[in-house]
């Protein structure tokens, strides 16, 4: 019966093709404009790491000015100092943790012909790898002892290993980057979690990094950083290592805690810790140490634009907008088969039957309004590429689950649309359509 | 007007108009809302940084050796600079307007911890500073070689002598005039004093959603760091020409060091307003959308309904109804639709503004164009059943004798 | 009140040419009731419309209450249907939408009447045509009997002073079609012309004269109703 009605609906579709068309463009535009910002939403919004986002923490210290609170909101720092950093990373309370920040490192090619160029890295300790899931082509991580020892070790991203060495295992070998020697431990696999959550103070949406190496160099190289400083205390004297003692926050810190009893331990372990830098004279703002899973941590630090936010909406009226143009046509139009209907109502079609064919009839209209508009979704994210280049360069990506939930949303909500229409033409009357004929 | 009759005939057929009606209230809801954040997008794009862009790009260079000198390599980048043909000026400097990346300090009028402070960005240049950046000095002097220091990377204290943008002379000094406070102390890092030698017009700071943008100053510090950018001024129509030149220049004078590819103003610019310029072109696609596909709902239904109704024309035709009667029948059932329509659009337009104004921090709409909008969409609502109207007087009266 | 001479009518499609009326001359007196017969196809909606003024006609003269109608544009024609004329159709053409007191304003609003004047006139032609308390009704409300009654009153409410008829029964029973039929006699008693559209001869029988059309000719004029018996068979 299905085949008959779905011939059915092909035949009416093509006879009144204008009106069909008009109606397909009015779901498949609604679908392509709210799927489109649906998809940059649904990726600002993703779960970078679903099968470690609750067991990771993101760690904050109020060390902040006593007279002035961080946010406006009472929210401690999103970042934390260096010797606070060093004294969490010494105490290793959690199971796994790893303080970090972004750096930028000059590589230069053994090869003398090749230019030197600037690549993106991260200093972190030996822990984010395994934290982090991180996925290895050759090699791994360096160890904890690496950290320790300040050895110069190196693991490169697929790509700057296929730059460097042509994809072959480069592990054990020599690199210079800003002419120290490292030593390639391990390369990676393309690893590129959406938000980067591990560090979203500059830019949540950036690539990884191109080259990660130990912590401890950071202060033994005086590696430059690459991300935000705030400091709310001038630097007490000159130097290097004045601004490593200052109360400016610079470094990322996350721990790993498996389950809620790790996670009151550490925070009682940061509560004593605070308290026992309050009594070296730190610390002068009340106790407002924080831990936030990754999700949660995505919230805090606002991942999600205001603006793609404020597009939602204006996406979803768009839709509606669409759908009840869709719903005015097809009410034109079944109502303007009246007399069909009449004809098969006394040809002996229930009710039912009728309102599953027109039901159908709704159905195929969102099925073709459905592939036009993942197309449309397409395209609407290639423009949306056109007009913010890289800044949105991974948002951009159409996956499995947004063609999907553009297929089922237009048949859904056009079927929705034609409930209605649908309803009204199953309750013309036979008996007047057919006498006023 | 027939009002009355045709009130009561529409509340007959609801669904109809209320499918238009909510189209329209839709359409307006965003239209309202999105011209006005496309109007705000383009008032912020519009502020002038105070610089002479159109003659400006800047390049940045960074040492990688461990002997790479610093302050040799700005010294012979800046006298190469200044003597290329073209050139107008060069200078060192820690931030380009807009670019997004710099440095903020709070200067107070008071020393001491807990004193008020304003935020300003801080640019870090030479004597040939406002030369280079094209600023315009309304009062006081400019710095003098003599002013100039040097900054390195472990520098952490401030010279004595600075100039603000004039902003930031009415952020400090409320209603002061920037010719009275030439010659003033403010305090930097609480208690540093620094002497305002003078005053720029405009300088706006390198975040363009800063709060406040407008308050900057330059401090006369020649940074001899290892990695530094070059602001670079060009003859007027020059700096496209230049800009691979010193690149070249840059390159070939050092190799101790990468010379990163120049951006010109213009593109720091676009760059800084990428979001803004794209979010205007969404929402006017959006807006041009809208109302085209509300446009063609209020054709295709009107045009449906004077279908449906083609037997009632004409019966109205043979009572006695002129074109121009029937004409205003359909204009005036539009018409009240439409005005359900911007009624409640005008709620609803209110509604969402609140909604961005308390959840995402936007600006507040302006009460004008909610009016605005309701005559914009009403004169919508005219047009678009402009034809199925006309096409309505066509109906012949004869069509009321037709049994069919 | 109606003075047609030689009107004709012709419906050109690409391949045919049909003379809907060939040279027809018809004179109606005014307080005349007139009942034009003639079977299907033979020229009466045609020569209703033109009567009517619902369309126009291709040769010959047409007077309507001593004006003559030929040049008249469309608006013209239109005032002077409102004005002159009143229509009773066969499927009563109520206005589904509109109430019965909102029907029958129709004509008076483009007639240009103030509120109050509309509202009388509703008041007393509800009132002859004996349905003073439907106002509110629609026309889906009531009776077929009942729907006709309000087109007439619909007609009346203008006072036009002639009433063009087109198978004013057609849709009623026979009970229901002799009370319309005794309101038509008696507005044509109050003074009204009248010119009913039929092809029912026993019906055209209450009529003062039976005018038979046959393709778009008047092919015999009756006075009275009597004669018209021997006919019968062949019009029907």
């Amino acid at each position: 019966m299905l085949g008959y009605y779905v011939r059915l609906a092909a035949i009416s579709i093509r006879e009144n093709a204008v009106m069909s068309l008009l109606m397909i463009t009015a779901v498949a535009v609604g679908i392509g404009t709210c799927m489109t910002i649906v998809t940059v939403n649904y990726i600002m919004a993703k779960d970078p790491i679903p099968q470690k986002s609750e067991v990771l923490y993101a760690v904050q210290l109020d060390s902040w000015n006593p007279n002035d609170a961080f946010r406006d909101d009472g929210s401690p720092p999103d970042q934390l100092t260096y010797t606070d950093a060093l004294a969490l990373m010494d105490a290793r309370s959690a199971f796994r943790q790893t303080a970090m920040v972004g750096t930028s490192l000059i590589v230069q090619p053994d090869d003398p012909d090749s230019k030197p160029f600037q690549a993106s890295g991260r200093a972190a300790y030996a822990d984010f790898f395994a934290m982090f899931d991180t996925p290895f082509l050759f090699g791994s991580g360096w160890d904890a002892d690496a950290d320790r020892r300040l050895e110069q070790v190196v693991v490169l991203s697929r790509e700057m290993n296929d730059r460097l060495f042509g994809g072959e295992n480069s592990v054990g070998e020599n690199i210079t980057l800003g002419s120290y020697d490292y030593r390639v431990v391990g390369v990676l696999d393309t690893w590129q979690p959406m938000p980067k959550f591990y560090d979203v103070t500059t830019g949540p949406f950036d690539k990884t990094e191109d080259v990660f190496v130990p912590f401890s160099l950071v202060a033994s190289l005086q590696l430059p950083r690459n991300g935000n400083t705030n400091c709310w205390k001038p630097v007490d004297g000159d130097g290097y290592e004045a601004f490593l003692a200052s109360e400016c926050i610079w470094i990322q810190f996350w721990a790993e805690l498996r389950n809620d009893a790790e996670k009151r331990e550490y925070l009682a372990f940061l509560d004593n810790y605070v308290n026992d830098q309050k009594s070296l004279g730190r610390f002068a703002r009340p106790l407002n140490n924080r831990v936030n899973d990754v999700n949660e941590w995505m919230d805090v630090m606002r991942v999600v634009d205001s603006n793609a936010t404020m597009m939602l909406p204006v996406s979803i009226m768009f839709l509606t907008v669409c759908l009840l143009n869709t719903i005015g046509l097809l009410l034109a139009k079944f109502l303007g088969k009246a007399p069909e209907i009449a004809l098969r109502r006394a040809l002996g079609a229930s009710k039912r039957a009728l309102f599953v064919q027109y039901l159908v009839e709704s159905g195929c209209i969102g099925v073709a309004g459905g592939v036009v508009g993942v197309v449309l979704t397409w395209l609407g994210l290639r423009g949306i590429e056109a007009l913010f280049g890289d800044l949105v360069e991974n948002l951009v990506q159409l996956d499995l689950v947004m063609v999907t939930a553009a297929v089922v949303l237009a048949i859904v909500s056009s079927m929705a649309a034609g409930l209605y229409p649908t309803w009204r033409a199953c309750n013309i009357e036979p008996a007047a359509q057919l006498k006023s004929q | 007007m027939e009002i009355g009759p045709i009130l009561r005939a529409m509340t007959r057929n609801k669904i109809g108009a209320i499918l238009i009606a909510l189209q329209i209230a839709f359409t307006m809801t965003v239209v309202v809302n999105a011209y006005f954040m496309i109007e705000e997008r383009m008032r912020l794009m519009e502020r002038p940084s105070g610089v002479v862009e159109d003659q400006l790009f800047h390049i940045s260079t960074r040492g990688f050796t461990p002997d790479f000198n610093g302050k040799v390599s700005v010294q012979d980048d800046l006298a190469l600079l200044r003597q290329t043909p073209g050139i107008v000026d060069a200078v060192a400097i820690n931030a380009i307007p807009l670019s997004g990346g710099g440095w903020s300090m709070s200067l107070q009028v008071e020393p001491g911890d807990g004193e008020q402070g304003h935020g300003v960005a801080i640019y870090m240049v030479d004597d040939h500073g406002l030369d280079t950046l094209g600023v315009e000095l309304i009062a006081g002097r400019d710095f003098t070689p003599a002013d100039v220091r040097e900054r390195g990377p472990a520098t952490s204290d401030w010279p004595d002598k600075a100039i603000i943008s004039e902003a930031t002379v009415k952020a400090l000094w409320a209603d002061a005039n920037p010719l009275e406070v030439v010659g003033r102390t403010a305090y930097i890092n609480d208690d540093e004093p620094v002497t305002i030698i003078g005053v720029v017009e405009k300088l706006q700071a390198p975040w363009n959603g800063w709060t406040t943008v407008e308050q900057s100053m330059l401090v006369p510090d020649k940074l001899i760091w290892t990695g530094v950018r070059y602001m670079v001024r060009t003859e007027p129509g020059r700096r496209d020409e230049m800009m691979p030149i010193v690149e070249e220049l840059l390159a070939r004078s050092n190799n101790q060091r990468i010379v990163r590819a120049p951006e010109s103003m213009a593109e720091t610019r676009a760059r800084s307003y990428a979001l803004d310029s794209g979010l205007a072109k969404i929402l006017g696609v959006i807006m041009a959308m809208l109302v085209s596909i509300t446009s063609l709902g209020i054709v295709g239904l009107a045009s449906f309904s004077v279908r449906r109704r083609t037997k009632q024309i004409g019966i109205r035709r043979a009572l006695g109804a002129k074109k121009r009667d029937i004409l205003r029948y359909f204009l005036v059932e539009n018409f009240m639709i439409t005005t359900l329509g911007v009624v409640l659009g005008a709620v609803m337009t209110v509604g969402f503004n609140v909604w961005l104004v308390q959840a995402l921090n936007f600006p507040k709409i302006d009460w004008l164009y909610v009016p605005i909008g309701m005559l914009a969409l009403w004169l919508i609502g005219i047009i678009a059943v402009l034809g199925p109207a006309r096409r309505a007087t066509a109906v012949p009266p004869a069509v009321a004798t037709r049994t069919v | 009140m109606l003075s047609m001479k030689n009107v004709s009518r012709i419906y050109r499609t690409d391949v045919v040419q049909t003379h809907a009326l060939r040279n027809l001359s018809l004179e109606v007196e005014a307080g005349e009731f007139v009942a034009l017969v003639g079977p299907s196809g033979s020229g009466k909606t045609t020569f209703l419309n033109i009567a009517g003024l619902l369309e126009t006609f291709d040769d010959g003269s047409y007077q309507l209450d001593g004006r003559d109608v030929a040049g008249l544009n469309d608006n013209d024609r239109s005032r002077l249907r409102n004005e002159k004329i009143g229509f009773i159709f066969q499927s009563f053409n109520l206005i589904p939408e509109l109430n019965i007191a909102d029907n029958i304003d129709v004509p008076l609003r483009y007639r240009g009447f103030a509120a109050r004047e509309r509202k009388r006139r509703v008041d007393r032609v509800l009132e002859v045509v004996g349905l003073g308390g439907r106002k509110k009704h629609l026309p889906s409300q009531l009776s077929g009997g009942q729907q006709q009654r309000v087109a007439i009153a619909r007609a009346l409410a203008g006072d036009p002073g002639f009433l063009l008829a087109d198978e004013p029964t057609g849709n009623l029973d026979s009970s229901t079609a002799a009370g319309v039929m005794e309101l038509i006699n008696e507005i044509h008693r109050n003074g009204a012309t009248i010119i009913m559209v039929t092809h029912d001869l026993e019906l055209a029988a209450r009529a003062e004269r039976i005018v038979r059309l046959s393709d778009g000719q008047v092919v015999l004029l009756d006075e009275g109703g009597e004669g018209s018996e021997l006919e019968n068979g062949a019009a029907v």
